[in-house]
């Protein structure tokens, strides 16, 4: 196969040439994978605090709108105010809303204690597939609770042992819910007791919804409206939790496609005008070689193979320049969410992706250059000096 | 065309359209006949069309007028690819300038002749060899041209030509860059083989000492032949 030797030789012969080539692969390549691995890690850390819980927006009150008596206080670390709980029939009926979930959390000191109702196993501050030792619980339960992993070891509770918070409750389950929960607490149990167990018997209150809505391009949407129907409220979608999030790169994935791809262009461009170039400084050899007997496949096959080699290298390059550019950017994401960036790993389909674009370029700009080459004439050609 | 011609030329015609829109018939009515295995040589003075005669037989430049049959092909009557394949299979190239491959070795550059043929690679290799060999340059099959003397420059680029069995060999100032001794040497070389082998050649140079291989010489002067002398006339 005399083509691939001689693109070979001509690679090495062109040193300059093939390195501003390579370079413009190298750039395009490492770039797709960083900027999209940097984008798919950004987008994790930020929705996996909603996606985690099965809910699309959290919903709580900024204002007080129900009285709290001393001694415990109905809050957490995040969220405030307690509301009735039959707001959430009037969120169920704005557009969109599928349906909204009651939580209610109550901290005290570094502890924190949740209501939940068992009956949403979709959507709620624990599922059931958190579950790891033990079991769910049931809309029947009274004063059973479901315990944090880490909380039960540095306690050293166990399925059976009784834990207190404003009431003894038996651990019929350990959970582990993950870093990245928004909503995470220590100690679960069901909401009715809850509300009866705290000293301040906030019977029929709540302090968070999660809605979730049916679609999730109606999420903002669906925000929006529940604001502006509540102006005292707030809600807290991937969105918001997006602005808080901090990193080298913020960046939706859509984007890093676009910028990658436009770059993957201009190299394209970028070689085509170089091997351009290379052509017609060896418009002579090609006219010998037509002379000898070269057709103009054969031409066309030597500048694509050398053009194709040259992807292949840079591909090969970006990819590993990709792979550590990206592993960097992925450990400096993550600010208040940071932790969701555990989740997220480079692709390797991204960077088979990276490397597939890089030669297919290659072959592209390949083609087009070697159309020229084919076309000389060879007579004319060998003439040149 | 009879059985003993493998070149048949009739009315042959070149114009080119100069820059002030005027035409330069660089051949004008050239006929000529060719036998099989005849060493033919084209002289005449720069300008008299002998290279682009040289240049329609081996099909790199096409007429404006007249025919060009070559072993039994009308070439006028051939496409691009067709060309390439008469190129390819019944065609050999000397040029004055040798035009080898700078990047490729002596081996690379007769193998370069044999790579579109299909031959399997060790068939393209040990070919190549015999024929550096025949050139007597078995012991440089692996210098670049640069590393080459000019002679030895030539006699790969006769290798090259001989690459693929060539029923005509094309010689366009073969000599022109080398002293006597070396021209002589090529010269030799190409009759040599040419004859072993039953090619024919059509030969253009400047070089007096042709004489001694041709058969018939063949005088151009402003794109028309002037005089045609067989080897008999020569002799005499």
């Amino acid at each position: 196969m005399i083509s691939f030797s001689y693109a070979l030789k001509e690679i090495r012969r062109r040193k300059y040439r093939t390195a501003v080539n390579i370079a413009g692969f190298v750039i395009a390549v490492s770039t797709l994978i960083t900027l999209v691995t940097a984008a798919r890690g950004w987008e994790t850390c930020t929705s996996v605090p909603l996606n985690s819980i099965g809910t699309d927006i959290i919903f709580i009150y900024t204002a007080p709108v129900a009285p709290v008596s001393n001694g415990c206080y109905i809050a957490n670390h995040l969220f405030a105010f307690p509301f009735n709980q039959t707001l959430l029939n009037d969120l169920a009926d704005v557009p969109d809303v599928e349906y909204a979930v009651p939580i209610l959390m109550h901290r005290l000191r570094a502890m924190v204690f949740t209501g939940i109702d068992p009956t949403q196993t979709e959507t709620n501050a624990v599922l059931p597939s958190d579950v790891i030792e033990g079991r769910y619980l049931t809309a029947d339960d009274g004063y059973v609770a479901l315990v944090d992993k880490e909380y039960a070891e540095l306690n050293n509770l166990t399925l059976g042992s009784t834990v207190t918070y404003c009431g003894n409750f038996v651990v019929v389950g350990i959970v582990d819910v993950g870093a990245t929960n928004i909503v995470k607490s220590h100690i679960y149990a069901n909401l009715p007791v809850v509300q009866e167990s705290l000293p301040e018997k906030p019977v029929g209150l709540v302090n968070i919804a999660l809605i979730r809505t049916s679609s999730p391009s109606k999420v903002e949407q669906t925000a929006a409206e529940i604001e502006e129907r509540w102006p005292d409220a707030s809600t807290l979608t991937g969105a918001d939790l997006a602005e808080t999030a901090v990193g080298v790169i913020q960046i939706g994935e859509e984007t890093a496609w676009n910028i990658s791809i436009a770059l993957t262009v201009i190299a394209i461009v970028f070689v085509v005008k170089s091997q351009l170039g290379n052509v017609s400084e060896r418009t002579r050899e090609i006219g010998i070689l037509k002379a000898i007997g070269w057709s103009n496949r054969n031409v066309v096959n030597q500048i694509v193979t050398e053009s194709m080699i040259q992807g292949i290298i840079g591909g090969l390059l970006g990819c590993i320049l990709g792979y550590i550019f990206a592993s960097y950017v992925l450990s400096t994401i993550g600010g208040e969410v940071g932790g969701a960036l555990n989740l997220v790993s480079i692709d390797p389909i991204l960077i088979a992706a990276g490397f597939v674009i890089a030669v297919a370029g290659a072959v592209a700009a390949g083609l087009f250059s070697s159309f020229r080459a084919a076309r000389l004439v060879p007579v004319e050609a060998i003439r040149t000096t | 065309m009879t059985t003993r011609n493998i070149i048949e030329v009739s009315n042959l015609t070149k114009t080119y359209q100069t820059r002030s829109g005027g035409e330069l018939k660089a051949v004008n009515n050239v006929s000529l006949e060719v036998q099989k295995g005849e060493f033919l040589t084209v002289l005449g003075p720069s300008g008299s069309g002998k290279t682009t005669l040289l240049n329609m037989i081996g099909g790199l430049d096409k007429p404006t007028g007249g025919k060009i049959v070559l072993d039994g092909l009308e070439l006028s009557k051939l496409n691009d690819g067709e060309l390439v394949k008469v190129r390819r299979e019944k065609v050999g190239f000397v040029f004055q300038a040798f035009n080898l491959i700078p990047t490729f070795s002596a081996l690379e550059n007769v193998e370069a002749a044999l790579a579109p043929t299909g031959i399997p690679k060790s068939e393209q290799v040990e070919r190549s060899v015999a024929l550096l060999e025949m050139v007597r340059l078995k012991e440089r099959v692996n210098h670049l041209p640069a590393e080459l003397s000019a002679g030895e420059q030539q006699r790969v680029a006769v290798a090259r030509a001989f690459a693929n069995k060539p029923k005509v060999l094309l010689l366009d100032e073969p000599t022109g860059n080398l002293d006597t001794r070396t021209g002589k040497e090529i010269l030799r070389l190409c009759h040599g083989a040419s004859r072993e082998q039953g090619v024919t050649v059509v030969a253009v140079t400047h070089a007096a000492y042709v004489g001694g291989f041709t058969d018939r010489l063949l005088y151009m002067v402003d794109g028309q032949v002037f005089s045609d002398i067989p080897k008999s006339e020569l002799e005499g």
